[in-house]
């Protein structure tokens, strides 16, 4: 009994999602950019790139202004999408270029819940995942980013696919204030990780990114024993508890270090060992009033169209 | 040129204030943070270079680097550093300093401990404000629990002990009078109900909450002492760890694990850290909030 009802939530959710490719506002650089994350680093082109982007000059602005960012480490614009990726480097210039598709995406229109709050928490995240694969020594750190910034893009399915489910939830979460999963899964049946993962698998994205979506909320899953699933799962947990949550108290205690995913990515990074869990902390509050700032460069236009 | 590059042009950057920042002070950032485990945020950064300059004034030096020295090579250094501590951590205290402490105590804290000792017979929340200085955090803390009287601490008995080691402030305690400045966080709720003006600056704290609150001089350091507070449920102890060396912060924080009761828990100041001194307490981040948490025995066992 119970499979058949999940086969057809499985194929609803399925169905809804197809209806999302139809969106006019995907600007044509979002899904080849994506596609090029797949490949080494050193196989994608910067004339591939450049070439992209001068498909849309607003992209390609933006990019220019966020690269300016002290989170992204330039101390002014770079004159061209070139320019920057001398800077700043290709991996890093792609992954700019990528969170202001996403930010031109998404239409803010109707949505459950306060888009600025939604970036705020995926930017935030992004940052945080990149920050600790950092610490640790990790080789590919925008990948860390990128999974930071589209972990919860099952929400942004969820306003647009589901707005009447989605939105008893986001209300039953602030008024039990209990985490978001937990109030999707009670008044739904489904939460923005099965969402996510279809709009995740419709895109082809890699395997470990569809596996992130899906799985960062339950790190005990045997799945989501995936270094990149247990670093988005305590990114996410401590972006909620610093501010960076989904804008209402959420009543939990969080033990970070005696987490299932602080095991799994310790197996992966001794590094881990030596992080001084509070000082990260204290770290990631000083990086705020940036990721808010930036939220408002990439997606305040976008978010002021849509309502 | 493309319109992109030509628009990118057109926005300038704005300026940063951490660039006026004398990189020196990030080096005196990160030392302070090692040996007292405080933390100045970039953004409080010129709170930290104004404690310098203060510093520099009264020693006479040319500048932050020749300062550096003075912190690090010379002789004197040690003190230097109290000294310094001293300058950075003035007039921080006030009431309700940290309001995500007092959530997180009123909305996680408590239903988890009163839930944990639903089956025993007396019910008593026992909380030692250790340093309590003159005596805001342990008034905020009464205040709060106050409040929690006809709800979840029905029928339960608070008792809140405030030590510190500095006679004049206990006494400055005792007397609960502050200024417009030690009241400047407090909600004006909290005022009109706990409070009574003494004169139209001062307000002075009303008797029913100073029942709650028992001050005494204790010696942090006075190993016999600190064996005597048993059974606490929650210990604060803000921006006075700070002052002691390495190996007396871990004998506190030691003395402070013993003294809490299983699922206990044990504060610092907001931008504190235990700088990994002791591997019993498991650290626990609440909304806008750190604490140490002594597990339970339940979880002790899974």
């Amino acid at each position: 009994m119970s499979t058949s009802i999940t086969v057809s939530v499985d194929a609803q959710i399925k169905e809804r999602v197809k209806s999302i490719e139809t969106m006019p506002s995907i600007p044509a650089v979002f899904l080849p950019l994506l596609d090029m994350l797949h490949l080494p680093p050193d196989l994608v082109k910067l004339d591939e790139v450049v070439r992209l982007v001068s498909y849309d000059n607003t992209i390609a602005a933006q990019c220019l202004r966020v690269a300016s960012s002290p989170l992204f480490g330039l101390a002014k614009s770079p004159e061209s999408i070139k320019a920057a990726v001398i800077s700043l480097g290709l991996r890093r210039v792609q992954t700019i270029l990528l969170t202001c598709c996403m930010g031109k995406a998404f239409p803010a229109k109707n949505w459950a819940l306060d888009p600025i709050v939604f970036w705020r928490h995926s930017l935030g995240c992004a940052m945080v995942c990149r920050k600790f694969s950092e610490k640790l020594g990790s080789a590919d750190t925008e990948k860390a980013y990128m999974a930071g910034l589209m972990h919860d893009i099952g929400f942004m399915v969820n306003c647009m696919v589901f707005p009447a489910e989605f939105a008893a939830a986001v209300e039953h979460a602030a008024k039990e204030q209990i985490p978001f999963y937990e109030a999707e899964q009670s008044s739904m049946g489904f939460t923005h990780c099965e969402t996510g993962k279809a709009l995740a698998e419709r895109w082809n994205l890699s395997e470990e990114m569809v596996r992130v979506i899906a799985c960062h909320h339950q790190p005990e899953r045997p799945e989501a024993q995936h270094p990149l699933v247990a670093l988005v799962h305590l990114s996410d947990l401590l972006c909620r508890m610093r501010n960076l949550g989904y804008g209402y108290y959420e009543r939990q205690k969080v033990d970070l270090v005696h987490d299932p995913a602080w095991t799994a990515l310790l197996r992966e990074h001794r590094a881990l060992d030596g992080v001084d869990l509070v000082r990260f902390t204290f770290e990631l509050d000083e990086a705020i009033e940036g990721i808010f700032q930036l939220v408002s460069t990439i997606f305040g236009a976008m978010t002021k169209q849509g309502q | 040129m493309t319109a992109g590059t030509q628009l990118a042009k057109v926005i300038s950057t704005p300026p940063r204030l951490s660039e006026a920042v004398d990189p020196v002070y990030r080096q005196i950032r990160d030392l302070v943070y090692k040996v007292s485990g405080i933390y100045k945020a970039e953004e409080k950064l010129y709170l930290l270079a104004a404690g310098c300059e203060r510093r520099m004034k009264e020693l006479k030096t040319k500048g932050p680097r020749e300062y550096w020295d003075h912190l690090t090579a010379h002789p004197s250094r040690d003190g230097e550093l109290r000294q310094l501590l001293n300058e950075i951590t003035i007039g921080e205290t006030c009431l309700f300093r940290s309001p995500p402490q007092l959530d997180a105590l009123r909305k996680v804290i408590l239903p988890e401990i009163v839930g944990d000792k639903a089956k025993q017979i007396t019910k008593r929340l026992r909380i030692w404000s250790a340093g309590c200085s003159t005596g805001e955090e342990s008034y905020t803390l009464a205040m709060n629990m106050m409040e929690e009287s006809t709800g979840l601490l029905k029928s339960w008995t608070v008792e809140i002990i405030a030590t510190d080691l500095n006679d004049r402030s206990i006494e400055t305690a005792k007397n609960g009078i502050y200024g417009d400045y030690a009241l400047r966080s407090t909600p004006d709720y909290f005022k009109r109900k706990y409070f009574v003006a003494l004169d139209d600056k001062r307000l002075e704290v009303k008797p029913e909450v100073k029942k709650l609150v028992a001050f005494s001089r204790l010696n942090l350091q006075d190993d016999s002492k600190i064996l005597f507070m048993k059974g606490m449920d929650l210990i604060f102890c803000c921006n006075v760890l700070i002052y002691f060396d390495g190996p007396s912060k871990a004998k506190v924080i030691n003395h402070f694990f013993s003294n809490l009761n299983f699922g206990g828990y044990f504060f610092l100041g907001t931008s504190e850290s235990l700088l990994n001194l002791n591997d019993k307490f498991h650290l626990v981040h609440f909304p806008g909030a750190i604490a140490y948490w002594k597990p339970s025995l339940k979880s002790e066992k899974l």
